[in-house]
């Protein structure tokens, strides 16, 4: 059990670093990818026990969510408005603007408002409000806060967008982005409507960093 | 208009006012029981985490206060009484099993991230309340519990 752990944990590891710009489309396989690396695993063993935790944290976390995004391409207009608006957060981010980003958010809210739940049944429903209930909550702190706090509420937003999008689908064309040094070097995700990599982390600072690892549509 | 009779009816009506809503008490935030829902129900922690969480933010964020001498006082009992009704409605501990996976998730990363860049306890409150405050051994020894136990 224990060795699987450092075996995924390890294969993450090898598509995390920040310079590796390796692209995963949607079709790649997975076993594949494990057959291709089961060299590297032992000669990374030692490597990654002095890494220590913190890695090993963040990559697994990361494998996880990215199989997740796999899984779901369903075609759905309705949840454009929401992406959009996460979207503006994302871009006043990259550009270090605290009012654009704030107004992004007001824009998150007013569309999970205008968003139309009849049409959600039973277990998707409550899923669905779950998601909202915090999304929103992040999207109000970003309205009223400093830039840094914003970036962290931004962080915690990305999952329950990305998890609207596994829910719901979209018929958006969209990358799913992550930055290993982000978060304290825990590593966060971001998601983006162009392939280029601009990082809403840490904007002019270290606009660069992250790479693609996910595709939508 | 403002004369020195004036002046002095407005004066003594404002003394008024101040002996008046001392008649008003506001509502103690003080279940008087111990919550099954306490997020250190949902968490074990080390004895020293546990007092110092407590120490530091129940005050507001739970469903015990120790109030100071001065909330004896109106309209400071009323400020206290919304600040605390605001802080709750944010995060708290004495509910904390009652949150849905996801929001105890985000909740969990926010108090992280309040504790590691200072903004939380709040300067005011260290202020009256020195204990609360945490020292740099402190803050990274919790932080790190806290981040142990996201995911």
């Amino acid at each position: 059990m224990k060795k699987s752990i450092y075996v995924l944990a390890v294969i993450a590891l090898t598509f995390t670093a920040c310079k590796g710009g390796k692209k995963e489309s949607s079709t790649m396989n997975h076993t594949k990818m494990e057959t291709q690396h089961t060299e590297y695993v032992d000669h990374n063993d030692d490597h990654n026990h002095n890494d220590g935790h913190k890695h090993e944290h963040a990559t697994n976390q990361e494998h996880k969510k990215t199989s997740d995004l796999t899984q779901n391409t369903t075609k759905n207009s309705a949840t454009t408005p929401i992406i959009d608006a996460y979207l503006q957060i994302k871009n006043g981010l990259v550009a270090t603007d605290k009012n654009a980003t704030a107004k992004g958010a007001k824009a998150l809210i007013a569309a999970f408002d205008a968003f139309d739940m009849k049409s959600l049944s039973g277990e998707t429903h409550k899923k669905y409000m779950e998601i909202v209930e915090n999304a929103k909550e992040q999207a109000e702190h970003i309205v009223k806060s400093p830039i840094a706090h914003q970036r962290e509420h931004f962080e915690i937003l990305t999952e329950d967008i990305s998890d609207l999008i596994t829910l719901l689908g979209t018929d958006k064309t969209l990358y799913i982005d992550f930055c290993p040094m982000a978060n304290n070097n825990k590593g966060a995700y971001w998601i983006s409507e162009s392939k280029e990599i601009k990082n809403p982390y840490y904007g002019d600072k270290m606009l660069t960093c992250g790479s693609v690892k996910k595709q939508i549509n | 208009m403002f004369t020195k009779k004036n002046f002095k009816i407005v004066f003594y009506l404002l003394i008024l006012l101040l002996v008046l809503i001392q008649f008003f008490p506001s509502i103690i935030n003080e279940s008087g029981k111990k919550e099954t829902t306490d997020f250190f129900e949902v968490y074990p922690a080390p004895k020293q985490i546990i007092s110092k969480i407590k120490e530091s933010c129940y005050d507001c964020h739970s469903n015990h206060t120790r109030y100071p001498w001065y909330n004896k006082i109106q309209p400071v009992a009323w400020f206290l009484e919304n600040h605390i009704n605001e802080a709750k409605e944010e995060l708290n501990f004495s509910e904390f099993a009652n949150y849905s996976k996801r929001k105890k998730k985000s909740k969990l990363k926010s108090i992280s991230n309040e504790i590691k860049d200072d903004k939380m306890p709040l300067w005011t409150y260290t202020l009256m309340h020195k204990d609360a405050k945490f020292s740099k051994e402190e803050k990274v020894e919790i932080v790190k519990w806290i981040d142990g136990l996201i995911e």
